[in-house]
């Protein structure tokens, strides 16, 4: 499996996503341009220019006409996919850490950081008309959150509900009908950093600094099953043809220059999603990963670094062929 | 004094035999007869007679007899009592005193003291020491005190005259009474497998571990079983934990305690080799009791003290070290080397033996005999000696000039000794302190078992890093070579010839050498945090490199007593991160990574020596094949079976996934068209979608686009 290796950002990646056909690749970093590629050859299709500080979120519509992006300038923008011109930009009291289009794109979300005596919050847009209005409308909903803030989000694929995960470990879901608190459960002990659905979005899984990514029911948030790890995971995603899930992480990056690259803490894990047990590894990132991401046919994924690359990984044809007896 | 106990005694004794008359005519009788018994309690009746209860300390526990005292007349008893008080008052408070006079008119002894007499302390520990230490006490020439607690009298005048031996108690192994624990309980696993103990600091939990194929079994976790650390005894019979208070043993089939050994504050433990005695040492001593020792031998049998030191000065744990048999210990003094027998737990002969000089010594480990060195002083060469215990005969003498510091590395077996001397070239002293410079390496050999003890000699010109004999077998080895050119050299050693050097490997990261106890193999490591955690694997009888590898921050190498399993670990206390242990076997196959939070120690449990003769070994070896099949076949049996538990345990898994997924699905097709609703009647949920409505204008508006792309091959090296 020879990797595609992205080399477009100038600093550490933070997220990236595929779009729902799998044939472009987005990107954010540090740096503040998002990036797109396609993922096939990895040739760099664009860039999208505008922000002023560190992008921490990125999300793309279903119909990969919308872009949204969420940065430490205080600011949350849309883009025209296409023509990658900024369309709307919200302007926000602390950076955005999360955002993320509904299931049917007539909606967004986003949340804020706590900081600069701001509380954490997050905020429901409607973005059906895709222009300049956005950025002075006011959300169709605002959800102050006093306690700890959100460090990832997910929005359920009826437009109902979002499940949000929060730094402290706590996963909370809410009813976006009246603004309140329909469930929440804490089986992390740290910052969880990413969120992801399965296939279908029955379930999801989540990533946490406490060394272990799980695996949630989506409607009940019931605890279904848990990947340890050594290290604080950055992200985690489930594959959506076999019964896979991959992990990335590593070494907290202050603690990076500590430990040997050698002692292959910065591969990418792969897990039975079922029997919770390590069937394969995947070298290359010579820092932590912070982001991983299934194609949407499940025959490659890839995965963004500390290091400020994405490598997109093709699978062999012995991963197809490997199997777990049972 | 004593007399007037009695008088108590037997009103006390005629009391209970009143009790005992009026409990075996009790009868369930409702008349007032005249043995009735009121229910009236005792202290509401007769509280003022309760007082004067008789209480533990009034017996004569305390009391004690003092046989061989001068026999004085009325005007000198005062001066005798002065210096009775003198002898016996240190050892407690003195209640009572008797001084019985000869009462008989017109002897020429009427009026004078009787020669013995009664002392009465506060408290019986008293009484029973004033007897440990007084016995036997000179006055002068012609009075030796004879003195012996008053209740001994009673016990020896009470001795059967027909001795009955006691009844031998039945065998049960898993009895949990500490005196009649198997104490090789682990030793009669079936399939001889090892055990080895785990501690974590998170709750200073200890875990026992038996190493069963294919996956190791747990047989015994606690937590908060030691404060500190653990020991196992040398021949695996005791585990030690460390307590603030001092040390417990545990031993048996579920590790039951054994033996406390209270000693505050103890932090560093030595067993004798045979398990006999425990030499406990406590540095700091215990600040509420400033007259605990800091060092406390003890019985471990019987968990009584035997004696206690208070080392003078800093000096190397173990301060004391013990022959092969348990029966004497030594330690080294200022020029002088004291030898302790046992059990009297006296010098032997009573006195130290004066070597002028001496730096260290180390017992054979497997005969009585003791190398010391002896640093240089002026016109008198530094010299290495072996000497015969107990008859202090000096076996071998040799001397070495320009000497700075010299190991002494005996061969498991007894049948060399290695003696590393390190040498200078040049010498100067500044302030108080020798400086040596131009420094390079001997290696004296001593053939122990050859007549004279002849005595080899090889010379390294660089300096040496580790140096480790092979248990057994003729073989050492040594890392020497300054860094990065560390070279590891393999000498042997034969009768009538000098050690010759087998094979050189250069260039190797390692810094220490952990041979197998069987011998042949060795792991060359690189331990601590500049070790780098590298690891080989080599056969030393062609010299073969099995496997390198590595285990990064590793601290610590543990080869079990078999020899068929090595652990490399990175402990909590010397690394904080990715603290766990590895199995490997001993060709250097890595069989099972165990990372483990804040691990912190791991020990194998040791074996006791083979019982078999060396005849025995032998004739197993030659017919290993016959038992090859057995083996393997128990092998096959075994991997199958886990293989099928572990098929059976995921395709319960697998199935209970199923059914939750089987409503997950059915919950998302009900669903679906509301999902439908929302993508403008677009079928998403296949990757590759359709149009399911054709009658939404929305959604025709599909057409294929096609982008070209410049494909260029680049080839980037990918490890």
């Amino acid at each position: 499996m020879k990797p595609l290796i992205l080399h477009g950002h100038e600093r550490s990646i933070n997220q990236i996503k595929y779009n729902r056909e799998g044939d472009l690749l987005f990107s954010s970093s540090k740096d503040n341009k998002p990036n797109v590629w396609y993922s096939l050859n990895g040739e760099r299709l664009g860039t999208f220019n505008g922000h002023q500080g560190v992008v921490w979120c990125i999300d793309v519509d279903w119909t990969t006409t919308k872009f949204i992006s969420g940065a430490g300038d205080n600011s949350c923008k849309l883009w025209d996919c296409e023509t990658g011109k900024e369309v709307a930009n919200i302007k926000t009291m602390s950076s955005v850490r999360t955002c993320m289009f509904s299931y049917s794109a007539n909606m967004a979300v986003y949340s804020t950081d706590t900081a600069m005596g701001q509380h954490c919050q997050i905020a429901i847009l409607d973005v059906r008309t895709l222009d300049e209005s956005i950025s002075h409308q006011d959300p169709i909903l605002r959800i102050p959150i006093s306690g700890s803030r959100v460090s990832s989000i997910l929005w359920d694929n009826l437009d109902e509900t979002i499940i949000t995960g929060h730094e402290n470990g706590e996963i909370i879901q809410w009813d976006l009908k009246v603004g309140k608190k329909l469930n929440s459960i804490k089986e992390h002990d740290q910052l969880i950093n990413d969120m992801q659905w399965n296939k279908d979005g029955t379930m999801f899984i989540t990533a946490s600094k406490d060394h272990t990514a799980k695996l949630f029911d989506a409607e009940t948030l019931m605890l279904l099953k848990t990947y340890k790890t050594e290290r604080p995971v950055n992200s985690a995603a489930i594959s959506p043809i076999a019964e896979h899930v991959v992990l990335g992480g590593g070494q907290e990056a202050m603690e990076v220059t500590t430990t040997s690259s050698r002692a292959g803490k910065f591969d990418s894990r792969f897990f039975h999603l079922v029997f919770e047990e390590e069937f394969a590894r995947v070298k290359g990132h010579f820092g932590p990963i912070n982001s991983v991401a299934f194609h949407p046919d499940g025959k490659s994924y890839s995965s963004g670094g500390e290091d400020g690359y994405v490598r997109v990984h093709n699978f062999d044809s012995s991963y197809f062929e490997y199997n777990f007896d049972y | 004094m004593a007399k007037k106990k009695n008088g108590e005694k037997s009103d006390e004794s005629s009391q209970n035999s009143d009790s005992d008359l009026y409990n075996e005519d009790e009868e369930p009788s409702f008349s007032d007869p005249e043995d009735f018994v009121d229910d009236i309690s005792d202290s509401e009746l007769l509280g003022d007679i309760l007082q004067q209860k008789p209480k533990e300390t009034d017996g004569y526990e305390s009391v004690i007899v003092v046989d061989g005292v001068p026999q004085v007349g009325p005007n000198r008893i005062e001066k005798l009592k002065s210096v009775i008080n003198k002898v016996f008052s240190k050892f407690g408070n003195l209640v009572n005193e008797y001084y019985p006079v000869n009462t008989e008119q017109n002897t020429p002894l009427s009026g004078t003291t009787k020669g013995y007499i009664f002392l009465e302390y506060s408290d019986p520990s008293h009484a029973l020491e004033a007897v440990n230490l007084t016995n036997n006490f000179k006055l002068d020439k012609h009075h030796t005190f004879q003195v012996n607690l008053f209740t001994d009298f009673a016990k020896f005048d009470d001795i059967p005259e027909k001795w009955e031996p006691p009844q031998p108690r039945p065998y049960d192994p898993i009895d949990n009474n500490v005196s009649r624990l198997d104490l090789h309980y682990y030793l009669l696993d079936p399939d001889a497998y090892d055990q080895f103990a785990v501690v974590t600091t998170s709750g200073q939990s200890v875990q026992i571990w038996q190493n069963t194929l294919p996956e190791p079994n747990i047989v015994e976790e606690r937590s908060n079983w030691t404060q500190t650390y653990i020991k196992w005894s040398p021949l695996g019979t005791f585990l030690a934990t460390f307590h603030k208070l001092g040390i417990a043993l545990w031993a048996g089939p579920s590790f039951t305690q054994y033996k406390k050994f209270t000693h505050a504050y103890v932090q560093f433990i030595d067993f004798s080799p045979c398990e006999k005695y425990l030499v406990t040492y406590s540095p700091q001593g215990d600040p509420q009791n400033p007259d605990q020792k800091r060092i406390i031998i003890w019985d471990i049998r019987s968990g009584l003290e035997k004696r206690s030191f208070n080392p003078e000065g800093p000096s190397a744990w173990p301060i004391f070290r013990w022959s092969c048999d348990d029966k004497y210990f030594g330690r080294v003094g200022n020029d002088v080397l004291s030898i302790y027998e046992t059990p009297s737990f006296g010098l032997l002969e009573k006195k130290s033996i004066k070597i002028n000089g001496i730096k260290d010594f180390n017992w054979s480990p497997s005969d009585n005999v003791v190398a010391y060195w002896v640093a240089e002083d002026k016109d008198v060469p530094a010299s290495v000696t072996l000497l015969e215990i107990p008859n202090r005969n000096e076996i071998r003498k040799k001397n070495l000039f320009n000497v700075a510091d010299c190991k002494i590395h005996w061969q498991k077996s007894g049948d060399y000794l290695c003696v590393k001397v390190d040498r200078y070239s040049r010498a100067r002293k500044e302030r108080n302190e020798m400086k040596y410079s131009g420094m390079y390496c001997n290696f004296e050999i001593f053939h122990m078992r050859e007549k004279q003890v002849p005595v080899d000699s090889v010379e390294i010109k660089e300096p040496i890093q580790a140096f480790a004999w092979e248990p057994v077998g003729t073989k050492f080895a040594m890392i020497h070579g300054e860094s990065p050119n560390i070279n590891v050299s393999f000498y042997e050693v034969k009768v009538g010839l000098a050690p010759n050097l087998l094979k050189k490997f250069e260039k190797r990261a390692c810094n220490h050498l952990f041979w197998s106890p069987n011998g042949q193999f060795i792991v060359l490591a690189g331990v601590g945090s500049n070790g780098g955690g590298s690891l080989e694997f080599v056969d030393t009888h062609e010299f073969l490199v099995m496997n390198t590898t590595d285990h990064f921050q590793m601290s610590d190498v543990e080869w079990d007593p078999t020899g068929r399993y090595v652990f490399t670990g990175v402990s909590y206390w010397k690394c904080k991160v990715d603290t766990g242990y590895w199995m490997w076997s001993f060709q250097g196959k890595i069989l099972k990574r165990v990372n483990l939070e804040r691990f912190a120690q791991i020990l194998w449990r040791p074996r006791p020596p083979t019982l078999l003769s060396e005849k025995q070994q032998k004739e197993i070896k030659k017919h290993l094949k016959k038992y090859y099949a057995q083996f393997e076949s128990k092998d096959r049996m075994r991997q199958s079976k886990a293989s099928k538990e572990l098929i059976e345990k995921r395709a319960a898994l697998m199935e209970k996934f199923q059914q939750y997924r089987e409503q997950q699905i059915k919950r998302w097709e009900a669903n679906k068209p509301r999902r439908l609703a929302l993508r403008n009647n677009v079928d998403t949920d296949e990757f590759f979608f359709n149009v399911v409505s054709i009658s939404n204008a929305d959604a025709v508006n599909f057409e294929e686009e096609v982008v070209e792309f410049f494909i260029k091959e680049e080839i980037i090296p990918v490890d």
